[in-house]
């Protein structure tokens, strides 16, 4: 049971309180959800003009 | 940091003038809301408005109250507030200019508003030239700049008057932000100044019988793009520095706040060619140039939604928050003063993706002037900054009357923020699709002669008709809770919530208080992206045209 215990431990102890992981994907997914919008509307108007 | 040469309350002298702007405010926001309510009802065409009321008169008068009136009284309010609670109470005379500025601003919004009631002045809140008003509504307009300009001078004071008795030290937060809202209001409200006294007031008067077109929408879109970020950074002085405090976090980084607002000053003003796109008679390489400074605001609006997120992400993990987005979960979802806002926050993704478009040279052609641009402002300013502003409203209001939220009003307050928020995802989000097909802004009911194009726009309509009623039911709440927090909430003390950072240590740098510097490089700025075209603008103008008036008499 040696190694179930080693697990537990990495998951709980090491996430820092200080962590900006979460921050990271945040404006990571801003900046998909920005070219994405942008890009329809884009292809929207080389279909039209 | 600030917190010891400032007291914890603002001061029930300037607490009375902040009040006396929220009055104000929320007068216009009554008035204005039951205009925007009519104009989608009329939209959908099922209902028309009675005893010769002209569409373009309510429109005139709901762009004029909530895109005007609204914001600037709230802010004035606001930051003079904001101000007092963080550089001290205002001194005798900068609390008497401000009462001046503040009943200035007030005739001219009554001369105004008394000309558009007479159908004198139905030319919507940009008072686009060749239409023509009356003179008493453009002398109303200069009365309420020139009165934000007093009440910019009352914070001002009171800032100055910090920097000398702290030589040395970094100005409070708040206060800094306040002030750089402040600057760069006044430095764009010239253009707009100068419009009115040079070129429209003397043309309504008939002392001129044209007026050059072309040079009166640049000076206005001078003025017009900054306005947009003078109604913004209001909310983001709440996002920033007030936030963190009612979440029970920290501000993120206090110098990232500092910069991301000196490069708002910067970029927010030589760039008003991008409402001008379409406009024939100015050369498109000075189009582009003005572009390219448009989308560098895209830098300090991403700094802020990193420092935002940030601050939420470490406020979750001091409470025990694990995983990638734990940390959303136990923000405090609870409390009105955070969720209300927050809402805005979320609205800006949105909101800004659209801005991105409409600001691209080439997309810009596929939603000018359509009704896409109207759900575009309705998410930025009717969403992310009103719903912001009722978030300080909650504590300010009480705070400043010595009253307090209580439980049901909180309540009723995030039910008013998602009463607004479900209204404004169909109003505006109809009008984001009705425009891509087409639909065009500032009209009323129309099918174009049973036109197969006008007749797919209709469903849209009554969507937005339908997200009209539910905004407005939203707007019916705030003014319940506003008179509740004004005059009828049970006594006591609301706090008056000012961020800290979250490392005391990192002094801000002074260099972002030296005001030559950053007006000297604001000014380069504007005469380096307006200089040249507008002299060609002037050389080549083509003959004036005579004012029109394209809607009836009483
Ligand atoms: C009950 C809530 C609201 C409703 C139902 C509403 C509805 C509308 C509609 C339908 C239009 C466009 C009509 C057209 O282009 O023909 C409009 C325009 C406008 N709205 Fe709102 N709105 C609301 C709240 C607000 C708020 C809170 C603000 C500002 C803070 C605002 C600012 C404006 C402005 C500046 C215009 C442009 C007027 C023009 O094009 O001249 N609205 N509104
Ligand atoms: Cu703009």
């Amino acid at each position: 049971m040696a190694k179930a215990e080693l697990k537990t431990n990495k998951k709980t102890e090491i996430e820092d309180s200080s962590s900006l992981k979460g921050t990271l994907a945040s404006v990571f997914f801003l900046g998909i959800f920005l070219v994405v919008t942008w890009l329809s509307v884009y292809f929207l108007f080389l279909d039209r003009f | 940091m600030s917190s010891q040469t400032t007291k914890l309350k603002v001061d029930p002298r300037d607490g009375k003038l902040a009040m006396a702007h929220f009055y104000v405010a929320f007068i216009a926001l009554t008035l204005g809301g039951l205009m925007g309510l009519l104009q989608t009802l009329v939209r959908s065409g099922k209902f028309e408005l009675p005893w010769g009321i002209d569409y373009y008169q309510i429109l005139t008068v709901h762009g004029v109250l909530m895109g005007l009136v609204l914001t600037t009284f709230f802010i004035m309010g606001f930051q003079y507030a904001a101000i007092s609670r963080t550089a001290g109470t205002h001194s005798p005379a900068a609390r008497r200019i401000g009462w001046i500025g503040f009943w200035v601003m007030t005739v001219g919004t009554i001369m105004a508003a008394t000309m558009v009631l007479l159908k004198e002045a139905s030319v919507l809140y940009t008072f686009y030239a060749p239409l023509k008003a009356h003179w008493i509504f453009y002398l109303g307009m200069t009365f309420v700049v020139i009165g934000s300009w007093l009440d910019g001078a009352a914070q001002i004071m009171t800032y100055a008057r910090w920097r000398r008795e702290n030589p040395g030290k970094p100005s409070p937060l708040l206060s800094f932000m306040a002030i750089i809202n402040t600057v760069m209001w006044i430095v764009a409200s010239l253009g707009v100044a100068a419009t009115v006294l040079f070129q429209l007031l003397p043309w309504s008067l008939g002392l001129v019988d044209t007026v050059d077109v072309l040079v009166s929408r640049t000076l206005f879109w001078y003025f017009g793009h900054p306005l947009v970020y003078f109604w913004l950074l209001p909310a983001y002085m709440c996002w920033y520095a007030i936030i963190p405090k009612i979440i029970g976090g920290k501000i993120f980084s206090d110098s990232l706040a500092r910069l991301s607002f000196i490069l708002f000053l910067l970029f927010s003003i030589p760039v008003g060619f991008h409402h001008q796109l379409t406009e024939p008679g100015i050369d498109p390489a000075w189009k582009f140039l003005q572009v390219i400074l448009t989308f560098m605001v895209i830098i300090p609006s991403l700094m802020t939604a990193f420092s935002l997120f940030a601050t939420f992400e470490r406020f979750g993990r001091s409470k025990g928050a694990t995983g990638l987005f734990g940390w959303f979960k136990v923000l405090p979802w609870k409390d009105a003063r955070f969720t209300v806002p927050f809402i805005g926050m979320a609205s800006f993704i949105p909101a800004g993706a659209g801005g991105i478009i409409n600001a691209s040279n080439q997309m810009n052609q596929v939603v000018h002037n359509t009704i896409w641009v109207t759900g575009h402002f309705h998410l930025t300013a009717a969403t992310s900054v009103v719903l912001t502003f009722f978030g300080i409203t909650f504590w300010l209001v009480p705070h400043l009357t010595g009253r307090v939220l209580t439980k049901a009003m909180n309540k009723l307050a995030i039910i008013q923020g998602w009463v607004w928020f479900i209204g404004m995802a169909f109003m505006s989000g109809a009008m984001h699709f009705q425009g891509l097909l087409g639909g065009p802004r500032r009209s009323a009911y129309s099918t174009y002669g049973d036109s197969a194009q006008a007749m797919e726009w209709i469903p849209y309509q009554i969507a937005q008709a339908v997200g009209g009623s539910i905004l407005f039911l939203g707007i019916i709440l705030m003014i319940i809770i506003f008179v509740n927090l004004a005059f009828f909430a049970p006594k006591g003390e609301e706090e008056f919530p000012v961020g800290e950072a979250e490392n005391l240590d990192e002094k801000a740098p002074m260099i972002f208080e030296n005001w030559k510097l950053w007006l000297g490089i604001t000014a380069a700025l504007i005469l380096f992206a307006y200089t040249i075209p507008f002299i060609d603008m002037i050389q080549n103008a083509p003959p004036g045209s005579p004012g029109f008036k394209t809607w009836g008499s009483w």
